[in-house]
C-alpha cells in the first residue's frame, strides 16, 4: 500500500512535466496540424540553456526557466517564419519530415558544440526531501511540479484573456473566418510555434535540475508528448494538464510493476486502448 | 499530386531505368568485393523496405511510422528457425517470414486501420516500440542479448535473396498498382468516405494493403538477419530502418512503383558519401539534405521527368504550399 502510494506520488510529481511538454505539442499540431518532432530536441535545448547559465554564472535553474522559454520562444518563432511557413499546407508527411531533419540538425549541432558526454546540475538543494506519512517527497521534483503547473495556469490566462490568445483560438476554429477578421496568419503560425519551442524550452530547464543532460534527452520526449495529448485530446489545455498526469501515474506504475524495460510498452498500450476505446481522449471534444 | 508522376505507377521511363539499374545490381556479386557487396545489398534492403512502406503510406495514404514491426519480426524469425528448428535456407526463412507478418498485419489491422492520420501513424510507431521491448524481455526469443546465426551459405547467397525479395517487390508493386486493388486504395487515399460509396470495401482493402507492406519488410528483415549474422532488438528494429525508409519514398516520389528505387538509391549515395568525407558531422548533413528535399523537392525526384517546362516550373513550384 505504501509503495502504491509512493508510485503515485512520484507519478504525479513527474507528470508535471509532461503536460508542459504536451501542451506546446498540443498547440503546434491543434492549430498548423503539425507532429513536431523536434519538440523533444527543443526540450533538450532548454536544458542545455539552463546547464550553460548555471555553469556559466550560477543561475539557479528555476531562474533559466522564464529565460529558456525566451530563447526557444525566439529560436521557434524564426524556424516558423522562414522554413515551416513555406510547406505548412503540405500534406502531413511533408512537415512530419521537415522536423524530424530539423531535428537530426538540431541535436548534432549541439553533439558538435557540447560533445556527447552527460552533464548535470547540482544546486545546494539537490537530493533534499521531506516525509509525509509514509511517501517520501524530493523538494526540487515537488518545486518542478509547482512550476509546471504556474506555466500551465499562465498558458491557459494567456488564451483566453489576450488578444493573440484569442486570435490563436479563432485561427484554430477557422482560419478562413480569422483570416477576414484581420488575423496575420504566417506572423500568427511563427507564435504559436515560438510558443511550443518556448514550453518545451521551459520544460526542458525544469527537468535539468533532475534529469542527466545530453544531445538526445529530448527523444523520449516526442512519444510521450504524442501520448498525452491523445490521452486528453488534441487543443485543450486542461487535456495536456490531465493526460500528463495521468501519464506520468502510468509511467511511474508500469516501471514498479511491470519492469524498467517495459514502461514505453505499458504507456503504448494504453495509448492504444485509449484510441480505440475513446479517439477524442479523456477531455476532448466530439470532434476530432 | 499523383497528376505530375504520370499515372498510377508512376512515369514509365523512369520506372525503365530503374528496372535497369536494378538489373546491372545483379552482376554486383561477380566484383568479389565485399564492400560493395554490402553497400548494394544494403540498397536492396532500404529499396524493399521503401516499396514497403510505399503500399501503405503512398499508395492507400496511411502514413505508418511503425514498418520497422515488419522487419524486425522477420529477423526474429530467422534467427527462431535457426536457434529452435535448425533452418537456415534463406528461402523457407523469407516464405515462413512473410507468413508471420501477414497474421501479425491481419490481427491489429482490424483495430489499428480505424484510426486516422496522426493517430494511425503514432498508433504503429506505439506497435513497432512495444513489439521491441516485449521481445527483448522472452528470453526464447534471446532476450536482451540477441541470437547469434552461422552462416552456413555462400556469402552471396543474401546479396541474391535480397535482390531476388526487392525486384519481387518492384514486380508486386507493379501489378497492384494497375490491379483493381491498387484503384481501391488510391480510392481510399483520396477520399475513403466516397470510396466507401462506391462498394469499395475500405476495411478489407487497407488490412491487405498493410499485410503486403509488412510482408516485404518481413522479407527484407529474414534476409538481413542472415547476412548479418546476428539479431538484437537494436539492431531488428533500428530507427534508421523506420525513418530512412519514408524518407525515400518522399525523395523518389510517393504512390509510385520507381519512386522507392529510386529514393533508396540516392539517399544511400548521398549518405555514403557524407559518411566517408564528413564522419564527425554526417547525420548533421543528412539532417540538412532532408530539410533542403522537403522545401525544393516536396513531390520526389521522380516529378522531375513530369516536368514539362524545365527550370521554370521547377522554381515556380517552391513554396506552393506557404501559408
Amino acid at each position: 500500500m505504501d509503495l502504491l502510494l509512493q508510485d503515485l506520488v512520484n507519478g504525479v510529481l513527474a507528470g508535471g512535466i509532461f503536460a508542459v511538454v504536451a501542451l506546446g505539442f498540443s498547440l503546434v499540431w491543434g492549430i498548423m496540424n503539425i507532429i513536431n518532432l523536434a519538440h523533444g530536441a527543443f526540450v533538450m535545448l532548454g536544458a542545455y540553456t539552463a546547464f550553460v547559465l548555471f555553469s556559466a554564472w550560477n543561475v539557479d535553474p528555476f531562474v533559466s526557466v522564464p529565460i529558456a522559454f525566451v530563447v526557444l520562444f525566439a529560436l521557434g518563432y524564426a524556424l516558423q517564419r522562414f522554413v515551416l511557413n513555406v510547406v505548412v499546407r503540405a500534406p502531413i508527411l511533408t512537415t512530419f519530415l521537415l522536423t524530424f531533419g530539423l531535428a537530426l540538425l538540431i541535436v548534432n549541432i549541439v553533439l558538435l558544440v557540447f560533445h556527447g558526454d552527460i552533464k548535470g546540475i547540482t544546486t545546494s538543494y539537490s537530493g533534499a526531501n521531506f516525509s509525509l506519512g509514509p511517501v517520501t517527497v524530493a523538494w526540487t521534483k515537488l518545486l518542478t511540479l509547482g512550476a509546471a503547473l504556474l506555466i500551465t495556469a499562465l498558458m491557459q490566462l494567456f488564451l483566453s484573456v489576450t488578444k493573440t490568445g484569442r486570435a490563436i483560438r479563432a485561427t484554430a476554429m477557422d482560419i478562413g473566418a480569422a483570416q477576414l477578421s484581420g488575423v496575420r496568419v504566417a506572423h500568427l503560425y511563427a507564435i504559436v510555434f515560438g510558443l511550443g519551442a518556448g514550453l518545451a524550452g521551459a520544460a526542458g530547464a525544469l527537468i535539468s535540475l533532475s534529469y542527466s543532460i545530453q544531445p538526445s534527452m529530448g527523444d523520449p520526449f516526442v512519444i510521450s508528448a504524442f501520448v498525452v495529448c491523445v490521452l486528453g485530446g488534441l487543443g485543450s489545455v486542461s487535456g495536456a494538464l490531465v493526460g500528463g498526469l495521468v501519464y506520468g501515474v502510468v509511467e511511474a506504475f508500469g516501471s514498479q510493476y511491470v519492469g524498467t524495460g517495459v514502461q514505453d510498452a505499458v504507456a503504448l498500450v494504453v495509448l492504444l486502448i485509449v484510441l480505440i476505446v475513446r479517439p477524442t481522449g479523456i477531455m476532448g471534444r466530439a470532434a476530432a | 499530386m499523383k497528376a505530375g508522376l504520370g499515372g498510377i505507377t508512376g512515369n514509365p521511363v523512369a520506372l525503365g531505368i530503374a528496372l535497369a539499374i536494378l538489373a546491372l545490381l545483379a552482376f554486383v556479386p561477380l566484383l568479389h568485393n565485399g564492400y560493395e557487396e554490402n553497400l548494394f545489398r544494403g540498397v536492396l534492403m532500404f529499396a524493399t523496405l521503401s516499396l514497403g512502406w510505399n503500399i501503405i503510406g503512398g499508395y492507400t495514404g496511411y502514413v505508418s511510422f511503425g514498418n520497422v514491426v515488419f522487419f524486425g519480426l522477420g529477423a526474429y524469425t530467422t534467427a527462431v528457425m535457426w536457434q529452435h528448428a535448425q533452418v537456415q535456407n534463406v528461402a523457407i526463412d523469407v516464405v515462413v517470414a512473410i507468413v508471420v507478418a501477414v497474421l501479425f498485419a491481419v490481427v491489429l489491422g482490424f483495430p489499428i486501420l480505424r484510426l486516422k492520420g496522426h493517430y494511425f501513424g503514432i498508433a504503429t510507431l506505439g506497435i513497432a516500440l512495444a513489439t521491441e521491448e516485449i521481445i527483448e524481455n522472452i528470453d526464447w526469443l534471446g532476450g536482451g542479448s540477441g541470437f547469434t546465426i552461422r552462416q552456413v551459405d555462400a556469402f552471396w547467397t543474401y546479396y541474391v535473396a535480397m535482390w531476388c525479395v526487392c525486384v519481387a517487390s518492384v514486380l508486386a508493386t507493379y501489378l497492384i498498382a494497375r490491379s483493381k486493388l491498387g484503384y481501391a486504395l488510391v480510392a481510399i487515399r483520396e477520399n475513403e468516405e466516397a470510396a466507401a460509396v462506391l462498394g469499395v470495401d475500405a476495411t478489407k482493402y487497407k488490412i491487405i494493403a498493410w499485410a503486403i507492406s509488412g510482408a516485404m519488410a518481413a522479407a527484407a528483415g529474414a534476409v538481413y538477419a542472415g547476412a548479418n549474422g546476428f539479431i538484437d532488438g537494436p539492431s531488428a528494429f533500428a530507427i534508421d530502418n523506420n525513418v530512412f525508409p519514408i524518407v525515400m519514398t518522399i525523395l523518389g516520389g510517393v504512390g509510385t512503383v520507381a519512386g522507392p528505387v529510386f529514393g533508396a538509391l540516392i539517399l544511400t549515395a548521398i549518405n555514403e558519401t557524407l559518411w566517408s568525407h564528413f564522419p564527425q558531422i554526417h547525420t548533421l548533413f543528412f539532417g540538412a539534405v532532408i530539410v533542403l528535399v522537403v522545401l525544393f523537392l516536396p513531390r520526389g525526384v521522380l516529378w522531375l521527368f513530369g516536368v514539362r517546362n524545365g527550370w521554370r516550373s521547377i522554381v515556380g513550384s517552391f513554396g506552393q504550399y506557404r501559408v
